[in-house]
């Protein structure tokens, strides 16, 4: 406790330590609102012009009608196209005219139909694709349930209920239609919100920088490292219980920059983190843990002075966040695409594509899987630093 | 009387250089004992391996009886150390950097507490509790420093180089600090290449070089070692060079070296020296200003054993 009590206080003085730890992220956090929101308001306001030329096909495809017909209500918050019904002849020359992105041509196949490859062209095809993939889905859903439950019950030697089969493929169909519709309003959370990509990498950043704060908790009391650390290893107080004073210290240290973070941009910058704001937290914790012990490690293998290794987690740290998505979301793509293995090993990546996936998906599959390799980072970035700190003497200090 | 510590045939090499080679040596209880060398003589490697900082080679090492490890918390907690180099910590003041490191021997806080105001006063910082470390003058540093490694009242101290580089005053304040130390019981291991002050403060003296021990006695006896009785200074202006050679035909003188109007006449041994060299003075008509005559110091004993300065080595 005696310790522990020292190390908090000695962080708390350290400026260098409380500028990187609690101001840098809420300047940088600040600086992506001012030059992030005019972009997000400017991108709310495009909504993509298309047309839907009014057919028979269309008339009996409910599915792709009543689609598109919530994607383009004006009430509708994630509204995402502005769409003109019409004839064939108009949506041609409306796209002649480049008044509209492309138009929908719903024959016995559904086409879209556009002029050049943009990211709205792009958007309007993804949409309509996911459509008919959803539509084939039901379709086989329907035909395949209804064959199965026929053929269970005459397995079974039980009556056919006819109604009953009728009721739970219906069923099992709208829980499917529902999920697509969220996935298709989640695309166009996707365009519309991409900075929040910028405040994950933000928080990841804040969670890594913590790596400076478990150097400095090696550095304080470590022989070879400090004439501090020197004093402290000829103290009767064993070095596990020093360290893991020190070290809880700085994550309390960590955690507090995290969590102001996290208080100044809900409330004064209000970003929306979404409902699931106790998995952001838990995830931020364990990034935190994750970047406390990168600098751990850090300390205990880098035979360098002080200031080489917070230049080196900083590095580290700032590289990471940049594959991550730090400076545009493009990089996290191209990385996820061409080096998968990179983006795998990356914490950064870790607890921004845990957030993401809060974000973007209703399983916490991806989260879970975010969630597991940090703490398998920390284990590992552990055993790097026991590794090192085994030893009880050194051969020069 | 009982061994402090005692060190057997301590070899520590780094990369094939032995910095302390086959040393050994013992401290008793109660004493000072002073390592006196020049830089990089393996003052401060020995510490370090008495401490169990440092790996070694070769030899034993025991304290109080008890070999030396670093679990030897029961050891470690008698120990105090007031380092080279000043280790506190810059965000803490004064008095939290005393409590600081006090506290990682001693839990109980109100004996703590008393500890701290004690160790304040032995070393003269009572005006300055709660100033930071970079309001402090290098010598008020340094007394921060020796407080923060003898707080908790320890019975064996090591003071590697504790006066480098301080005032005059904080040196002063330092030396008696020590005495006080000593007093109150404590045996006190003293690194320094300041002779005057092993001089003043130690009982016994190791002198080392290239990590090897030359010689360790008291200062008496290790002076004895220097095979020289007196040096005679005197200030002598226009000397002849004819005169110095039969100064030097004068029984008992050593050497003779004349610069800057200084003539000084070192004497191997023998009694009236000085009324022989006044009565030669007279006869020859040469005229002095000043005389004055010292005994051999420290710095004499290293260079009959090594043959180089101790400052300047």
């Amino acid at each position: 406790m005696h310790n522990f009590k020292y190390a908090l206080k000695t962080l708390f003085k350290n400026k260098m330590l409380i500028f990187w730890t609690f101001a840098f992220p809420i300047i940088l956090g600040t600086f992506f609102n001012m030059a992030f929101s005019s972009i997000e308001e400017n991108e709310k306001l495009n909504i993509i012009p298309i047309a839907i030329v009014e057919t028979e096909e269309l008339e009996d495809n409910k599915i792709i009608k009543e689609t598109f017909k919530s994607l383009s209500e004006e009430e509708n918050k994630d509204r995402l196209f502005d769409t003109t019904y019409t004839n064939l002849e108009e949506a041609k020359n409306l796209l002649d005219e480049e008044k509209i992105a492309g138009y929908l041509y719903v024959t016995d196949t559904p086409r879209v139909i556009i002029r050049k490859n943009g990211i709205e062209e792009t958007i309007l095809k993804q949409v309509t694709e996911e459509i008919l993939e959803t539509e084939n889905m039901i379709a086989n859903i329907s035909e395949k349930k209804v064959e199965e439950s026929i053929n269970i019950a005459i397995q079974n030697k039980e009556e056919v209920d006819i109604e009953k089969i009728v009721a739970n493929t219906v069923s099992e169909i709208v829980t499917k239609l529902d999920s697509f519709t969220a996935n298709i309003e989640n695309t166009s959370n996707s365009h519309l919100s991409y900075t929040m990509i910028e405040y994950y990498t933000l928080i990841a950043m804040a969670c890594l920088y913590g790596g400076i704060l478990g150097m400095v908790a090696i550095n304080q009391n470590l022989a070879n490292m400090s004439n501090n650390g020197k004093r402290v290893s000829i103290s009767p107080t064993s070095k596990t219980k020093i360290l893991l004073s020190s070290s809880f210290a700085s994550f309390v240290t960590e955690l507090l920059g995290v969590f102001l973070l996290f208080l100044y941009t809900i409330f004064v910058l209000k970003v929306d983190y979404g409902e699931n704001l106790g998995l952001v937290l838990l995830l931020a914790t364990v990034g935190s843990f994750a970047g406390l012990t990168l600098g751990i490690a850090i300390s205990c293998a880098c035979k360098v002075n002080e200031n080489t290794k917070v230049g080196i987690i900083i590095s580290v740290t700032m590289l990471g966040c940049f594959l991550s998505g730090m400076m545009g979301i493009t990089m996290k793509y191209i990385v996820d695409t061409n080096i998968p293995f990179l983006n795998k090993i990356n914490p950064a990546n870790m607890i921004t594509d845990g957030f993401y996936s809060l974000y973007y998906y209703d399983t916490l599959d991806r989260y879970c899987f975010n969630l597991f390799s940090l703490l398998f980072f920390s284990i590992l970035m552990l055993m790097i630093a026991i590794y090192h700190l085994r030893r009880q003497k050194y051969d020069s200090i | 009387m009982k061994n402090c510590i005692e060190v057997k045939n301590l070899t520590k090499e780094y990369k094939n250089i032995k910095a302390v080679d086959d040393l050994s040596f013992e401290v008793h209880e109660g004493e000072i004992v002073g390592l006196l060398g020049p830089n990089g003589s393996g003052k401060t490697t020995t510490i370090n391996c008495i401490l169990s900082l440092l790996n070694f080679g070769k030899g034993t090492i025991k304290i109080f009886g008890t070999k030396m490890s670093p679990n030897a918390y029961d050891i470690k907690k008698e120990i105090g150390v007031v380092f080279q180099d000043v280790a506190v910590f810059e965000e803490l003041n004064v008095y939290d950097n005393i409590d600081y490191f006090c506290g990682l021997y001693i839990k109980d806080k109100t004996l703590r507490k008393k500890y701290i105001e004690d160790a304040i006063k032995l070393v003269g910082l009572e005006e300055f509790k709660k100033f930071y470390p970079k309001q402090l003058s290098g010598g008020l540093l340094r007394r921060l420093n020796i407080a923060c490694g003898i707080a908790h009242k320890p019975k064996l101290i090591f003071l590697d180089e504790p006066t480098v580089a301080v005032d005059p005053q904080s040196r002063n304040n330092i030396l008696e600090g020590i005495k006080t130390l000593r007093e109150l019981g404590a045996t006190i291991v003293y690194t320094t290449h300041y002779m005057e002050e092993v001089e003043i403060l130690c009982d016994r003296v190791i002198i080392l070089d290239k990590g090897k021990l030359l010689a360790s006695g008291t200062t008496d006896e290790l002076k004895a070692l220097a095979n020289i009785e007196e040096k005679v200074s005197l200030e002598v202006y226009d000397l002849e060079a004819k005169s110095i050679e039969k100064m030097k035909e004068l029984k008992n003188v050593e050497d003779i070296t004349y610069n800057n109007n200084i003539l000084v006449i070192t004497y191997k041994k023998g009694k009236n020296n000085l009324v022989e060299l006044m009565d030669y003075l007279k006869t020859a008509h040469i005229k002095y200003n000043k005389i004055f005559s010292e005994r051999p110091t420290l710095n004499d004993v290293f260079l009959e054993l090594t043959g180089k300065e101790l400052r300047d080595s």
